[in-house]
């Protein structure tokens, strides 16, 4: 049974690539994110270090002052949740934040009753390998792919908590990038 | 933003001080273990120089952190009648490996200090905190158990209150009126403005330590 959240738009997530061009032992770019069930937080990713901090909101104030780094893209994650038994799906189209054109689908999985990620690793695996098989008899163009960060290089642990999330859509955003690019390079 | 008036205090008269302060705010003291961490952007990161500030609170067994971005006073004819500093800062709580995120974005470290005291939290007209604190160096890299005063027999005395460009008239008014009650013990005033220690303040601390505070100063 699934049933769909009232009230239309539920899931928006915003992320903030920041570059920084001048100097080249720097990261040239990290990212931020803001998750909506931690209204007051903000999450910093720097994936070529494997870290991850987890902020007060407050945090985009001060490195607005700072004007060290400055915003280049901000993408948005926009569409619905769903609740299916112990299941939660958020499934949302990734536009920037001043376009329209979509970049690609996100779908977010969570297993409500499970925080460890070891002890519903399976459970998990089997309720993706469903939700292939019914897509693939759709027809729909594009494949849904899952790749699983490295957590313990984030120095994050088996219980499961939003700076997991942030890591995870830091690499979404990662694959979207890198994907737009490859096709890019392959029209010119 | 913020509101903020310093002073410094001889350490034999801290615990008149405290006293004094217990009376005034009637909350209890905390104590105050903060390592203080300054960063400074390096060459070529961004188009102007920046600074930031890490805080870790020691004091409780899991160490805190806290990022914070001290801007420019208020300036103008009106700024400089007031006897209090009156400038823009913002505060974010951050998760522990925020120094090693600012190393990374190409931040370096300026000084460190570690500031070890007490403070008292109360509300008088504004949220305000006072915080009586020995001001410590480290000798080597972050070695916070290695520290030493800075200024041995001299303490820091801080009186901060958060405010907003509405309220900021209301919460100087407050702060000015409870700072005249620490007059007979300390000087406060902006920081960067040196005041020194006040010469009655031995007798006043003599008055409070006989009678535990019940003298009226």
């Amino acid at each position: 049974m699934v049933s769909k959240k009232a009230g239309g738009k539920l899931l928006s997530l915003t992320t903030s690539p920041c570059y920084e061009a001048l100097a080249a032992e720097f990261p040239r770019d990290f990212l931020g994110i803001s998750l909506p069930e931690q209204p007051n937080k903000y999450y910093f990713i720097i994936r070529g270090q494997r870290l991850v901090l987890e902020a007060d909101s407050s945090i985009q104030t001060i490195m607005e002052k700072l004007q060290s780094y400055k915003s280049k893209v901000s993408l948005n994650f926009e569409g619905f949740q769903y609740q299916l038994g112990d299941f939660q799906l958020r499934v949302g189209k990734v536009v920037p934040s001043h376009s329209e054109n979509l970049r690609g689908i996100v779908m977010e999985v969570e297993y409500l009753p499970i925080s460890s990620i070891e002890k519903s690793r399976q459970i998990m695996g089997e309720f993706f390998e469903l939700w292939q098989e019914v897509v693939s008899k759709r027809s729909l163009p594009g494949q849904f792919m899952h790749m699983e960060p490295n957590f313990a290089e984030y120095g994050l642990g088996d219980l499961y908590t939003s700076q997991h999330t942030a890591v995870q859509y830091a690499t979404v955003m990662a694959q979207l990038i890198a994907t737009v690019q490859a096709v890019q390079a392959v029209r010119n | 933003m913020e509101c903020v008036v310093q002073g410094i205090i001889e350490t034999q008269h801290v615990e008149a001080l405290e006293i004094l302060l217990q009376g005034l705010c009637g909350v209890h003291r905390e104590r105050l273990r903060i390592h203080e961490i300054c960063l400074k952007s390096g060459p070529n990161l961004g188009v102007v120089a920046s600074e930031v500030r890490l805080l870790c609170d020691l004091e409780h067994p899991e160490p805190s952190w806290t990022v914070r971005h001290i801007g420019g006073a208020m300036r103008g004819a009106g700024a400089e009648q007031i006897s209090v500093l009156v400038r823009t800062m913002v505060e974010s709580k951050a998760s522990k490996n925020v120094l090693r995120l600012f190393y990374a974005l190409g931040y370096k470290l300026d000084h460190e200090l570690l500031r070890v005291g007490f403070a008292f939290h109360f509300q008088r007209g504004a949220q305000i905190t006072v915080t009586v604190s020995s001001v410590n160096k480290m000798l080597k890299l972050h070695a916070t158990d290695e520290a030493v005063p800075v200024t041995p027999g001299i303490q820091l005395v801080e009186v901060t209150a958060p405010a907003s460009s509405e309220n900021y008239t209301e919460v100087v008014a407050a702060m000015t009126s409870f700072c005249e009650y620490l007059a007979p013990l300390l000087h406060l005033s902006k920081p960067g403005i040196s005041t020194g220690v006040v010469p009655s303040a031995a007798a006043a601390a003599a008055s409070l330590m006989s009678d535990g505070g019940g003298t009226t100063l």
